[in-house]
């Protein structure tokens, strides 16, 4: 076995030890043990990292065990859903409480098929907002809008969702990764009001689907993080015009519109791809210590009630030279 | 003659988004569109994404162009699935219009 020290926190808030670990935790030719006294912290992003790892592991017939979990710490990630199949040795039993919602969190996920993404999203959204204990699901509609605080809250984290989904199920999986698959976790933090989603693919990664696009043919040296940037920006994408099967697959706005719902609700969209790691408020570099994510990794953090003010007209890039199209709309 | 698409027959709750439902629906809109129809896409109680909005609408305006637009009907509209439908229509018009150009 080959045994790994886990860090104090497994968070988006320190990518290049989470990152550097799972890493290390595949590039394992036989079983891992992670000793685990150090834990202290995990988010959603980490979580669906460290599930990823566990599960691609597991699938290489490679033992995972996890040794010396806190009580606190153990009992949450089993809550989590990130144990399946691993050994725990020398851990605090779990306490029982694995339907308590009172901490807002949605259990990790693992999606393998398109046609999941509409399901997952909307359940996945309202599970997050059911959980959340000053929402009630049951408030009246508004009469305007049709709609009430919980679907107003549960809308833009459900087109999150799927715009992230859309994504990693069509691109992650080109380049010879027809097999890749989708990690999915969530959490509310009432105390600060604050929710982050975490969408994790093993796929081809941002440089390997960009790589021969425009926005990255003339670079002398093509980078994860090139391709990060050039992904956010609008109408970049692998596959904008028609295919060979006369369809289109993708506008190239999905992952600029997320991460433009995540800035207007006081938040930030962190991408990892490769080597890269970009996040709007901090720094882009290259992830320290030779760390790597072969996929995408996306974290998108927000204030929860500023999704009430969310409007897409205001999300849209700008179309320039175009006249207004004359469109046909009925009450 | 009307076709009609009520899209929450299509949702797995209030939004539907995925590119991947869009697609069986499109084959659906053809077909009308073939017949001289006019196809009405009823947004009643869904919301929707701006892939899904593409992969139903901006890929059909991709294969014949904006007069496509001419056939189609959207009602009970939100103002976000307006906005979105809006974007979609144009940006997808300004790119046909851009690649048949010369």
């Amino acid at each position: 076995m080959t045994s790994l020290v886990c860090p104090a926190y497994l968070s988006v808030k320190t990518p290049d030890s989470l990152i550097g670990l799972c890493g290390t935790a595949l590039a394992a030719e036989d079983g891992v043990t992670l000793e685990a006294h150090a834990l202290r912290f995990a988010d959603p992003f980490g979580l669906a990292l460290l599930g990823a790892t566990f599960y691609m592991l597991q699938r290489r017939g490679q033992k995972v065990r996890v040794a010396g979990l806190s009580d606190a710490v153990g009992s949450y990630l089993q809550r989590m859903d990130v144990f399946e199949g691993v050994e725990l040795v020398d851990c605090a039993p779990p306490r029982g409480q694995r339907h308590d919602q009172s901490d807002g969190l949605v259990e990790l996920t693992r999606l393998d098929q398109r046609n999941q993404i509409d399901r997952a999203a909307n359940q996945l959204a309202e599970a997050l907002v059911g959980r959340m204990p000053d929402i009630d699901p049951n408030e009246p509609w508004d009469e305007m809008s049709g709609d009430n605080t919980a679907d107003r809250i549960a809308i833009p984290i459900s087109y999150a969702l799927t715009e992230l989904l859309n994504n990693a199920m069509s691109h992650a999986r080109l380049k010879g990764h027809g097999d890749a698959c989708v990690w999915v976790a969530s959490q509310y933090y009432r105390k600060t009001g604050r929710l982050q989603l975490a969408v994790v693919d093993n796929g081809c990664g941002m440089l390997e689907t960009l790589r021969y696009h425009a926005s990255l043919r003339d670079l002398p040296r093509k980078t994860d993080l090139e391709a990060i940037l050039a992904a956010l920006r609008p109408r970049v994408s692998c596959n904008r015009d028609l295919g060979v099967f006369n369809d289109s697959v993708n506008q190239g706005i999905g992952l600029t519109t997320t991460a433009r719902i995540a800035e207007h609700a006081g938040g930030r969209l962190v991408v990892v791809s490769g080597a890269g790691y970009h996040d709007p408020l901090g720094q882009s570099r290259r992830l320290a210590n030779s760390a790597r994510w072969q996929g995408v990794a996306i974290a998108l953090e927000c204030q929860r009630d500023a999704l009430l003010n969310v409007r897409y007209r205001e999300l849209m890039p700008p179309i320039e030279g175009m006249p207004p199209l004359h469109l046909r709309f009925e009450e | 003659m009307r076709t009609q698409i009520p899209l929450i027959q299509h949702a797995h709750g209030r939004l539907i988004g995925a590119r991947e439902t869009a697609i069986p629906l499109r084959l659906q809109v053809e077909e009308a569109l073939a017949s001289g129809a006019d196809v009405v896409f009823d947004f009643t109680g869904v919301e929707v994404t701006q892939s899904f909005i593409d992969a139903l609408i901006g890929v059909l305006i991709l294969k014949r162009g904006p007069d496509v637009l001419d056939q189609m009907v959207f009602k009970s509209c939100s103002d976000d699935a307006r906005a979105i439908i809006e974007f979609v229509a144009t940006d997808r018009a300004d790119q046909y219009l851009k690649t048949h150009a010369h």
